[in-house]
């Protein structure tokens, strides 16, 4: 182990390597000291491997000193410094929080909003206070990236503020952020305060539409079920994999599937041409809600022989999920053609 | 089987990326769906979403990944694993460097293989080297395998494997390096001789930093169960060990840009490999 004085002199070295070391071991001998020598280093080291090791040194180092000076560090020009100091400041955790408060009330934009970033990983401590300044920050990427975080850790104490904040409509990259962390917070009553915002999904444009489809699959229910399924036919193909999500969601709280039977010809269609391919297994996945139909059980056995697997592993999924006794016998001789494992497995053979 | 909907797949595929860095694609979407139920029935979970909560929110130690690592990754290892991989070495970077050091009258190359566990990597890169570069025999050429493990180590000094270790073998190669003696394979004296095993912690930072002048580096599937601070620890020195234009190999699936910015991404054809400029 390299003593103090020796690891400060390697740290000014000509050899990447040792610089390095030094400044490993500069995190494992763990002293205050250190750490000016460190930031220093930083500003003027070229290697990023040596930058590395400084980063990871401050994150093995005690004390404040490192959580200042990464705080200070976000007002760095170089985004690999900034993002390497959220990343230590987020692996600090809860002793950092006093700190960011200051950057939060004296930072300009782009420092409140790392702020933000490094509050995202940070799953301990006091955060609301950072939470609430942050709502109400004049900037909308501050208050947008608040929100997202907010629905992400499901702060339920702040529902109605953010419900507040999507009626009143300033943004609509805030809107759908709102939207989506309501759905994250996880409260039915909020698909209320979403439909006033977006009565008709109908007409509504796509940006809103995907989110929407969000919470409606969190929180909808069988009349929600015949609008989204309505959807499909008329809406573009882009939008089909949140419609479908949607209705698989949905549809274990209403149990309909008369909407679905108005849509056999688009699901099928989706079936065989879908894009992407998981659009492919979410129609053949609706398509098993109503696999008591005989056309769509014959359907569902066909799509055993898909060349596409997620088509049949899809397929295999709903066909053993519909429980008919006739079943046993299809699926295992279809096993005896079969050469994808999961499908083997989804046959359940 | 709880249904993990396509958004909760891609949701879970993402931190299982940014956490230990693997990728799921859609063709692992039934292999997850399975393995994600598993978890969800030890932690009495009945919601996907809330599983999905726990990983992205909720787990600040790491505890549940690891547990879920433990089951979407296998310690089973074979010769010639992740092919793909090995054709990228053996068609495009062993070549380079060979050149490279021809070109600078070095008849000197050094390759580890970290976390080797019973040998079967170490084995197969001697193959491919034999193969791809005749005049091995001639080179000082040196594969040091090492583990944590001493009773592993113990196997690839006896070089012996059954037919699961050697299945995906090309049968030319196996006839060429490896005998079969009845019992097992045993992998032929000239072909043992390039692989030397050694014994070595990964977390030990000082033996680590005697590990030096190498020009390839396999670690596959190994980080996996590390945790963030020692992967990028292990890496660093990984960086620190390779002479400049060597290149580092992690699993197929896992990503080294996601641990350390210090290697260069190239690519060759359909392959992205990584190297210490």
């Amino acid at each position: 182990m390299s003593s103090f004085t020796e690891c400060i002199a390697r740290l000014e070295g000509a050899d990447e390597t040792e610089r390095t070391y030094a400044a490993e071991d500069l995190g494992y001998l763990n002293v205050p000291e250190g750490i000016p020598a460190l930031l220093e280093r930083l500003a003027v080291e070229p290697s990023l491997a040596v930058r590395d090791a400084i980063f990871q040194a401050l994150i093995r180092s005690d004390g404040d000193a490192p959580i200042e000076g990464c705080v200070g560090l976000l007002a760095s020009d170089d985004p690999q410094i900034r993002n390497q100091a959220v990343d230590v400041l987020r692996r600090r955790g809860a002793p950092s929080i006093p700190f960011l408060h200051t950057a939060m009330r004296g930072g300009d934009k782009d420092i409140r909003k790392l702020v933000l970033d490094v509050l995202s990983g940070i799953q301990a401590g006091d955060t609301a206070a950072l939470y609430a300044a942050a709502l109400s920050d004049k900037d909308p990427n501050v208050v947008i990236t608040a929100v997202e975080n907010l629905g992400r850790i499901r702060a339920v104490q702040f529902r109605s503020r953010i419900e507040d904040l999507l009626q009143a409509g300033t943004h609509p990259m805030l809107m759908a952020a709102c939207v989506e962390a309501l759905v994250g917070i996880g409260q039915e009553a909020s698909l209320a305060a979403i439909r006033r915002c977006f009565p008709d999904l109908a007409t509504l444009p796509d940006f809103f539409l995907v989110s929407c489809l969000k919470a409606i699959a969190a929180f909808g229910t069988a009349g929600d079920f015949a609008e989204v399924a309505g959807l499909l036919p008329v809406r573009g193909p882009h939008l089909r994999p949140a419609i479908l999500g949607a209705l698989l969601a949905i549809h274990p709280r209403c149990l309909s599937t008369d909407a679905v039977t108005g849509l056999l010809p688009a699901l099928q269609a989706t079936v065989e041409d879908g894009d992407p391919p998981l659009c492919r297994y979410q129609a053949t996945r609706v398509l098993g809600l109503c696999a008591a139909h005989d056309d769509v059980h014959a359907f569902l056995v066909s799509c055993l022989s898909s060349a596409e697997r997620l088509v049949r592993l899809g397929a295999a999924e709903s066909l053993r999920a519909s429980g008919r006794p006739e079943l046993e016998p299809l699926l295992a001789a279809r096993a005896l053609e079969e050469s994808d494992e999961e499908v083997l497995q989804a046959l359940g053979c | 089987m709880p249904d993990l909907s396509v958004e909760q797949f891609q949701r879970l595929s993402q931190q299982i990326y940014q956490r230990l860095g693997l990728h799921f694609d859609d063709k692992k979407l039934y292999f997850l769906k399975t393995r994600v139920a598993r978890r969800m029935a030890a932690l009495g979970l009945e919601d996907p979403k809330d599983y999905v909560f726990l990983v992205s929110c909720a787990d600040p130690e790491g505890v549940e990944m690891q547990a879920l690592a433990n089951l979407i990754t296998t310690n089973e290892t074979y010769m010639f694993r992740e092919y793909e991989q090995l054709q990228a070495f053996a068609n495009h970077c062993l070549p380079e460097v060979l050149s490279a050091k021809q070109a600078r009258g070095e008849k000197k190359l050094r390759i580890w293989s970290a976390g080797c566990s019973s040998g079967e990597e170490p084995y197969t890169l001697a193959m491919i080297l034999q193969e791809v570069f005749p005049q091995a025999q001639m080179w000082d050429c040196q594969i040091v395998a090492t583990d944590i493990d001493e009773g592993m180590l113990r196997r690839v000094v006896a070089a012996r494997y059954g037919c699961r270790s050697v299945g995906d073998v090309p049968s030319e190669y196996r006839e060429k390096y490896l005998i079969d003696d009845g019992e097992g394979y045993v992998v032929r004296r000239r072909t043992a001789a390039l692989v030397q095993a050694l014994h070595l912690n990964l977390h030990d930072r000082m033996a680590m930093r005697a590990m030096r002048g190498f020009d390839f580096i396999f670690c596959r599937n190994v980080l996996i169960y590390f945790d963030d601070l020692s992967r990028k620890a292990v890496v660093d020195h990984f960086y620190n060990a390779l002479n400049p234009g060597g290149y580092v190999f992690l699993g197929h699936s896992e990503s080294v840009g996601r641990v350390t910015t210090a290697f260069k991404l190239k690519r060759f054809d359909t392959h992205l490999v990584y190297v210490k400029e």
